[in-house]
C-alpha cells in the first residue's frame, strides 16, 4: 500500500506564501491529478514531498514516512520534476548509469527503462540533441530506474505531442492498474482529464477542491439554453420563479439550475415561442477555471 | 558510500570539461619544468637544493585545475539541475557531500601521481642533459612530490567546498581565480607575513616553490594550514547545501 498524504503543508519564501496549509491525499492504485494554474504552488508541494524543499509547516508523507526517512527511497518513489535535469554533454545511457550506480541498482535496469520509455535507439546520444519529448521520456526513465511503486510527475505532458500524451496516458494508467500510486501535476485539466481518477485543485497555494473526477463532473449543475424571440418576457418569467438566468444573445438565454421541463412550463405560461431548447453540456474545463479563478479573485 | 563515490567519479568521467582539466594539467607539467630549467630563478640555480625543488614543484602545477574540478563536482550539479536526482537518491545531503570529498581526494591523489610520474619522466633526462644529476630519493624530489599528492587532494576538497558555498559555478570559478591570482598574489607580494598563511601560500610551500620573500611555512605546518582551509570550506559548503531549498 502506498498512500501519499499532505497535512497542513505550508511554504513561505520570505514574504511570499507559495503553499498555504495544504491537506490532501493520493490513494494507491489510482492516478491523482494535481491541478492548478502556473504559480499555484504545485511544484513546491511536490518538492516538499520529496524532501527537496523544507516545509515551513506541516508534513508530507508516503505511507506515513517522510521521503528522507524511507529506506532506499529511490526504489519506492520515482519522480520526474524538470525536463532539464541532465548534463547536456552526457549520453542518455551515461545519465542513467550514474543514477543506477549511486542507487546500487543493477546495470540491467538501465536497458530495461530505456526500453520501457522507447528510447533504446537514442541511448548513446548526448542529451543536448534531445527534443523536449525525448527529455521527458528520459526523465521518466530516470524515475522508473528503481522500479518504484509510487510515481510523482510534475507537468509530465508539457511539451509532448499528441502521440506522446497518448503514450504517457497509457503508461500511467497501466502503472496505476498494477497497483501503483501516481500523483501528477498539470495546469491544464483537459490534458489529464482522460488520465486521472481523482483531482486535487489548488490555486494560490490553497486547496480548492479534492474529489474524484466523476464527482467534479457532477458539480456542473444542469442548465438549459433557449432560443426565443420573447427573451425579455421569458427572462422575467423565469426570474420571478427564482431561476437564475443569463442573457447570452439577442434571442437566447441560459437558465441555470434548471431543466427543459421547468423551462417549457415557464414558456407556456407567458406564451413564448421556443425555436430551440438545449440542455447545456457539462464542461469540466469551465468548472476548473471557475474554481481556480474564484480563489484568485478572493486574494 | 562506495556506490556514491563510484557515481561521483562516473559523473566526472562522463563530462568533457573534466577531461579538458586533466589535459591542461598534463600540459602544465612540462611547461612548468621548462620554465624552471630554462628561465629559472637566478637566486636558485639548478645546482642548489631550492633550484631542484623548484623544478620538481611542477608535480603540483595542476593545483588550480584541481580546485576547478572540485567546484564542478558541487556547483556543477546545480548548473545542470542534476542535484535533483542526486538528492532524490540520497536525501541525506551530508552523505552526498562526504562522497564528493572522498571521491575528490582519490582523484586529487591520482592526478598528482600522474603529474609526478610526468615530472620525473621529463625533468630527469632534461637535467641530466644539463649535467645535473638528481637522486630521485632525495628530499629535493620526494618533498615536492609528497606535497603535490597532498595539495592536489586538498585542492579538490577545497573546490568542492567553494562550489557548495557558491552554487553558481561561473561565479564560484570567477571568485576563485580573482582571489588566488589577484588578491592573494597582491597580499603575498606586499605582506608576505600574511601571505604564507593563505591557501595559495600554504600550497606553494607544500609544492616546493620558494618564491616568497620572508619564506613560506615549512612542510607540515603548511599541510596543516591547507587541510584546515579545505576542511573549513567543505564543512561550510555542506552546511549550506544541506539547508538549500531545491526549487
Amino acid at each position: 500500500m502506498a498512500t501519499i498524504e499532505f497535512h497542513g503543508l505550508s511554504k513561505r519564501f520570505g514574504d511570499i506564501t507559495a503553499v498555504d496549509g495544504l491537506s490532501f491525499s493520493a490513494r494507491q492504485g489510482a492516478v491523482t491529478g494535481f491541478l492548478g494554474p502556473n504559480g499555484a504552488g504545485k511544484s513546491t508541494t511536490l518538492r516538499m514531498l520529496l524532501g527537496l524543499v523544507t516545509p515551513s509547516e506541516g508534513s508530507a508523507t508516503i505511507d506515513g514516512n517522510r521521503y528522507a526517512d524511507l529506506d532506499e527511497p529511490f526504489r519506492r518513489v520515482g519522480a520526474m520534476l524538470e525536463t532539464d535535469a541532465f548534463h547536456p554533454g552526457r549520453r542518455a545511457r551515461e545519465h542513467l548509469r550514474i543514477l543506477a550506480t549511486a542507487a546500487a541498482l543493477p546495470a540491467t535496469r538501465v536497458d530495461a527503462v530505456l526500453e520501457e520509455v522507447d528510447l533504446v535507439d537514442a541511448g548513446h546520444r548526448r542529451v543536448k540533441g534531445f527534443s523536449l519529448g525525448m527529455r521527458q521520456r528520459l526523465g521518466l526513465a530516470s524515475a522508473l530506474l528503481g522500479d518504484p511503486t509510487v510515481l510523482i510527475l510534475d507537468e509530465p505532458a508539457n511539451g509532448l505531442d499528441p502521440d506522446g500524451v497518448r503514450w504517457l496516458r497509457q503508461f500511467v494508467r497501466t502503472f496505476a492498474g498494477r497497483g501503483g500510486t501516481v500523483l501528477l501535476s498539470s495546469h491544464v485539466l483537459a490534458e489529464v482529464a482522460q488520465t486521472v481518477d481523482d483531482v486535487v485543485i489548488v490555486a494560490a497555494g490553497r486547496l480548492v477542491a479534492q474529489s474524484s473526477l466523476a464527482d467534479l463532473a457532477n458539480r456542473s449543475r444542469p442548465g438549459v439554453r433557449v432560443r426565443t424571440p420573447q427573451v425579455t418576457a421569458l427572462h422575467d418569467a423565469l426570474t420571478t420563479r427564482g431561476i437564475r438566468v443569463q442573457l447570452v444573445a439577442d434571442d437566447a438565454l441560459v437558465a441555470l439550475d434548471s431543466t427543459p421541463e421547468t423551462l417549457g412550463l415557464a414558456a407556456a405560461a407567458v406564451g413564448a415561442v421556443i425555436y430551440e431548447m438545449t440542455p447545456e453540456h457539462f464542461n469540466l474545463e469551465e468548472i476548473y477555471l471557475e474554481l481556480t479563478a474564484t480563489d484568485e479573485a478572493s486574494q | 558510500m562506495r556506490n556514491l563515490i563510484s557515481a561521483e567519479l562516473l559523473k566526472l568521467r562522463t563530462t568533457k570539461s573534466f577531461w579538458a582539466y586533466v589535459a591542461s594539467i598534463v600540459v602544465f607539467v612540462p611547461v612548468s619544468i621548462a620554465l624552471s630549467i630554462t628561465v629559472g630563478n637566478d637566486q636558485n640555480p639548478l645546482t642548489t637544493s631550492d633550484g631542484i625543488r623548484g623544478v620538481f614543484s611542477a608535480a603540483s602545477s595542476g593545483l588550480l585545475m584541481a580546485v576547478l574540478i572540485g567546484i564542478t563536482m558541487s556547483a556543477g550539479e546545480f548548473r545542470n539541475n542534476t542535484a535533483t536526482p542526486t538528492f532524490l537518491i540520497t536525501p541525506d545531503r551530508r552523505r552526498v557531500m562526504a562522497a564528493k570529498v572522498l571521491a575528490g581526494s582519490i582523484l586529487g591523489v591520482l592526478l598528482a601521481a600522474i603529474s609526478a610520474v610526468l615530472t620525473v619522466a621529463v625533468a630527469t633526462p632534461w637535467l641530466h642533459a644539463r649535467n645535473v644529476d638528481v637522486n630521485l630519493l632525495s628530499a629535493d624530489v620526494i618533498t615536492p612530490i609528497a606535497g603535490a599528492l597532498l595539495s592536489l587532494a586538498l585542492g579538490v576538497i577545497f573546490g568542492i567546498g567553494i562550489g557548495g558555498l557558491i552554487p553558481n559555478q561561473t561565479i564560484a570559478i570567477t571568485v576563485l581565480v580573482v582571489w588566488s591570482s589577484i588578491i592573494e598574489a597582491l597580499l603575498t607580494g606586499f605582506v608576505p607575513a600574511v601571505g604564507r598563511w593563505l591557501p595559495t601560500g600554504a600550497a606553494s610551500a607544500l609544492g616546493g616553490t620558494w618564491t616568497i620573500e620572508g619564506g613560506l611555512l615549512t612542510f607540515w605546518p603548511a599541510a596543516l594550514v591547507l587541510a584546515l582551509y579545505s576542511a573549513a570550506a567543505a564543512a561550510a559548503g555542506t552546511h549550506l547545501i544541506t539547508r538549500k531549498d531545491m526549487t
